[in-house]
């Protein structure tokens, strides 16, 4: 049985959708944040009838005491109960706090929205919101009071608009993406009007940051109230506020130093509740794709290399010098996930790996995996990599820093990306050289000159003096491989080092690769998705699915003569693999995507895009010499398709889809 | 210092005039919007309608609010802000003793905030794991205190329990230096508190955000030791934000010394603004108004400058 692929639409998200209520019920701080404001919000609305005395109420025998059963939270200067207080004054508080949320944020949003919508606007929005910025703020609202007296909710309401600044700030690279949306422009091409735009496509989107900012902006609203309060500045006299209250505490220290503790305690767990709010429903910066695991994840990552070194049996018949053999090597999420699975390779030296694949395939994990340069959260689950009489997979921090750079080495996809901003290309340069070669300051200076030359760069002076935005992309990948070059490494890793290249500066690249393996006798392992590179520089490929290796063997024998019908597919979808006689009128496509790691099925895991899958491929595939060389291929079906002489079809009709034509039909 | 760097100088300059401006306007018309002529409030309470109307006139409180705008304008770009309604002192005057006091205090909390948030958040993003967790939890509490609180906790604590620092008042420059260190020492640990949560914060995204930027592996594939990808390159690359977090804790640790001035009897310009504000004296309000702009907005100023030369991308193009 085939497992139809139905193409699956994005759902429609509605705006509720899109605030993700749920991370707050799973967040233990929202979640008791959001319950304490809840049960005081309730609690101060229904004090009249439950609180045990009135805010005015003055027991002349409790004055300055602490708590007793009486007074629960003891009684201030005049003998008034501070529980009673206290409850009493917080609805006003939080209301008028949520003022300075609905208008500054609601402002903030609007600024935001305008001026994502059109970019005069944006001008002039950005150089006020910009002043605004720059006020002192504080000075200011005391100057509005000053003018308007202590009206709070007035002042609250202003307090409110200096604040917008920020929240624009916040939004609006947000508001601008979202107006950058393709739905956006079709919807402009509808006729739908800017303010339908921003209503019904931009709102929606930016809804989780509009309930973020608003419960930071309630915490910083209470304390801001608080503090006007404290200088005098609150509510008038009789009536209680917790700013207020702190205030005449503060007279008291000396004597009754409890009375802090309430009002204070009160005011702190609110502001804390809010802002846990909006911690647990915004994206809190984390970890997780850190290119330097933070010192807690390599200690346990030594650890855990450690036990794995001693528990794993000697290295047998281990490969010779110069060589790498990578045997079973699977590499997973942390605790989760598989992403790389039972990947066997060999790359002899002086020769070329073809690391070949769509995007999602595992080859970038595989690859960084060699010098032990997985993100934090993912890790090397099991398996060997063996090189010079070392399992790399198991091998300590420190013994992979003495095997980085100088034995194995690495050059990256998108070159401008790789190389540090900061610093110029030739202080990065010369430190690797430094550092690698062992070498003084005037020789690294020379080194580094050598090796730009020898990369192809005419006019090295300069180029050490500029900073990597100030070169082109192909000059920057010249670097990036000069770099990798300054320890002199016996293996290269090159992840798609073409990829982001013109077409011109690829084939230069490519050259001077081929030539540097001529030269230095080096191997390179190539990640690429081109099979035009494969066949111009690669002695031998192993094909990608899925995080296995689903065909490996000599290049010549595989582009010949591909046992596997994912490799068929992969060269019946490439232009450059057909020549120009024998082009089809129209290039094959492989129907579907790559397949997310946790729906990888238990069976082979191309059948569900295969044109050639049946009942035999739902069980695991092992990989099995193919009989040609020493190729080996992953399909059930590989004789039989190699009988047949089967090829893939370009011209071909998804049978779901001929499903839903003749179900729409019927109905 | 090249054309790029010249001009965008020029642009954030007059950025920064206009900015003032739009505060003087702002100031003027707030200080006219106040209940109570001048008259009536120099006099105070008891004085006669006529009296009032001749200190009035003699103000030019009836001319017309823009030639009151300008004449008030010309006297302060001489450095005149006017004389107070309540003391007859000279506003300038007043301000210029002030202000060292609010300089030492915004300038030492913002330094103080500084190496705290620094320390804090880069120790939180590198060492991650527990004691990520335990600062995290400790910069949230520290974040949700009002400073106004934890300054009376240090009164109470290390002025009252031990006397270690005096509890209120401040002792000039010239005075004696170990006074006056002395005495800023708790209005500064006190504002501090607040800028140090929020800088760490600050610190400990820009830092994650810079070992997740694909430059770190590269350092990493050349055997760059951890401690100089961590402190050379990636605090280096984290140093932008950072350094825009510290200008905007600056402009609110200013505003914010308003409550340390008044809970430390700090002679400075928080506690003008406050005592001019309660007292309705017009020139002083506006004086200091447009007085904590210039040095906010000069400040400000200047450390977007630093931020832009820390950035090879303006700094050398």
């Amino acid at each position: 049985m085939i497992p139809s692929i139905t193409p699956t639409a994005t759902p429609r998200k509605t705006a509720l959708a899109k605030f993700s209520g749920h991370r707050l019920l799973t967040s233990p701080g929202g979640l008791a944040g959001a319950v304490w404001l809840a049960a005081l919000v309730a609690a101060s609305l229904t004090a009249p009838w439950w609180l045990p005395y009135k805010t005015e109420d003055q027991d002349f025998t409790a004055v300055l005491s602490g708590p007793s059963a009486a007074h629960w939270l003891g009684a201030d200067e005049l003998g008034r109960d501070l529980l009673s207080r206290i409850f009493a004054s917080a609805a006003g508080t939080l209301g008028t706090s949520l003022i300075t949320v609905i208008v500054g944020v609601g402002l903030g949003t609007i600024l935001a929205m305008t001026a994502a919508a059109s970019d005069r606007a944006e001008g002039i929005i950005s150089r006020v919101t910009e002043i605004m910025m720059s006020l002192p703020g504080t000075v200011i609202i005391l100057a509005v009071i000053g003018a308007v007296g202590t009206n709070i909710p007035l002042i609250m309401a202003i307090l409110g608009i200096l604040i917008s600044a920020g929240i624009y700030r916040v939004m609006l690279g947000q508001a601008k993406s979202l107006q950058s949306q393709l739905y956006v422009d079709a919807a402009k091409v509808d006729g739908v009007g800017t303010l339908g735009i921003s209503v019904r496509h931009v709102l929606p989107g930016l809804m989780n940051t509009v309930v973020v900012q608003s419960a930071l902006i309630f915490a910083v609203g209470m304390l801001i109230q608080a503090g006007l309060a404290f200088i005098g500045f609150g509510p008038p006299i009789p009536q209680p506020s917790w700013g207020g209250m702190i205030q005449s505490a503060s007279q008291h220290v000396y004597d009754a130093p409890w009375l802090m503790v309430p009002s204070g305690a009160v005011l702190a767990l609110t502001v804390l509740s809010a802002n846990a709010i909006g911690n647990a429903l915004g994206k809190s910066p984390n970890a997780a794709a850190s290119h330097l695991p933070s010192a807690a994840i390599r200690r346990k990552r030594a650890a855990d290399a450690a036990a794995a070194a001693a528990a794993a049996p000697a290295v047998e018949n281990a490969p010779a010098a110069g060589q790498l053999s990578v045997r079973g090597l699977s590499v997973g999420v942390d605790g989760g996930t598989p992403l790389v699975t039972d990947v066997t390779f060999d790359v002899a030296p002086g020769t070329v790996l073809g690391l070949v694949g769509e995007s999602g395939c595992g080859k970038t994990m595989t690859a960084v995996s060699l010098l032990g340069l997985l993100p934090s959260g993912v890790s090397v689950t099991g398996g060997q990599i063996l090189w010079n009489g070392k399992n790399l997979a198991s091998a300590t921090e420190k013994d992979l820093e003495g095997i980085r750079g100088r034995d194995i080495a690495l050059i990256s996809q998108e070159p401008m990306r790789a190389l540090d901003p900061m610093f110029t290309v030739g202080y990065q340069l010369t430190a690797a050289i430094r550092r690698l070669r062992k070498a003084g300051k005037a020789e690294a200076r020379a080194a580094a000159l050598s090796l730009l030359e020898k990369v192809g760069i005419v006019d090295a002076q300069r180029i050490l003096k500029s900073y990597p935005h100030q070169i082109s992309g192909g000059m920057a990948q010249r670097v990036a491989i000069a770099l990798a070059l300054s320890g002199k490494p016996r293996l290269l890793v090159a992840d798609e080092p073409t990829t982001a290249l013109d077409v011109t500066v690829q084939a230069e690249i490519l050259s001077l690769l081929r030539s540097l393996v001529k030269d230095t006798g080096m191997s390179v392992v190539m990640v690429t998705h081109d099979l035009g590179v494969v066949a111009d520089i690669c002695d031998n490929v192993a094909v990608m699915y899925a995080g296995q290796v689903v065909e490996g063997g000599r290049t010549a024998s595989i582009l010949d003569n591909p046992r596997h019908p994912y490799t068929l597919a992969l060269l019946a979808a490439d232009p450059h693999a057909n020549t120009a006689h024998d082009m089809p009128e129209r290039l094959a496509t492989i129907k579907g995507q790559v397949p997310q790691p946790k729906d990888w099925p238990a069976g082979c895991r191309f059948a569900a895009r295969c044109q050639f899958a049946g009942s035999a491929c739902a069980v695991p595939v092992p990989l099995l010499p193919s009989g040609s060389e020493d190729g080996e291929v992953r399909c059930v079906k590989a004789d039989e398709l190699a009988v047949e002489g089967l090829g893939w079809l370009a011209t071909e009709v998804p049978t779901h889809r001929v499903l839903e034509i003749v179900e729409k039909d019927m109905a | 210092m090249d054309v790029t760097m010249a001009m965008f100088a020029a642009k954030r300059l007059l950025m920064a005039l206009a900015t003032v401006l739009v505060v003087a306007v702002l100031a003027f018309l707030l200080v006219h919007a106040m209940p109570g002529s001048p008259g009536a409030v120099s006099l105070g309470a008891g004085a006669s309608q006529e009296a009032i109307d001749d200190v009035n006139q003699r103000l030019g409180w009836n001319d017309p609010l823009a030639l009151q705008f300008f004449r008030w304008l010309g006297e302060a770009v001489q450095g005149n802000f006017g004389t107070s309604l309540i003391d007859g002192r000279s506003v300038s005057a007043d301000l210029a003793s002030r202000l060292p006091v609010t300089a030492s205090l915004a300038a030492g909390a913002t330094v103080l905030s500084a190496i705290l948030g620094i320390g804090l958040g880069v120790t939180a993003a590198v060492r991650g794991g527990l004691l990520d967790r335990i600062i995290g939890g400790f910069v949230g509490l520290l974040v949700a205190l009002p400073a106004f609180w934890i300054g009376i906790i240090f009164v109470y604590l290390f002025a009252v329990q031990s006397s270690v620092f005096p509890a209120t008042g401040y002792v000039p420059f010239e005075v004696s230096p170990q006074d006056w260190a002395l005495s800023l020492a708790l209005p500064v640990i006190t504002l501090a508190v607040g800028g140090a949560a929020f800088i760490a914060r600050q610190t400990r995204a820009s830092m994650l955000e810079a070992l997740q930027q694909e430059h770190i592996r590269t350092l990493r594939a050349t055997a760059t030791p951890t401690w100089k990808i961590l402190y050379v390159h990636a605090l280096r690359y984290a140093s932008l934000p950072i350094v825009a977090g510290i200008a905007l804790q600056f402009i609110g640790l200013f505003g914010g010394s308003v409550i340390a001035e008044q809970l430390f009897a700090m002679p400075g310009l928080g506690q003008a603004v406050q005592s001019s504000v309660s007292t309705h004296d017009a020139p002083a309000v506006q004086g200091v108004v447009v007085i904590a702009t210039v040095v906010v907005v000069a400040v400000n100023l200047l450390l977007e400058l630093a931020t832009k030369f820390l950035d090879p991308k303006l700094r050398a193009s």
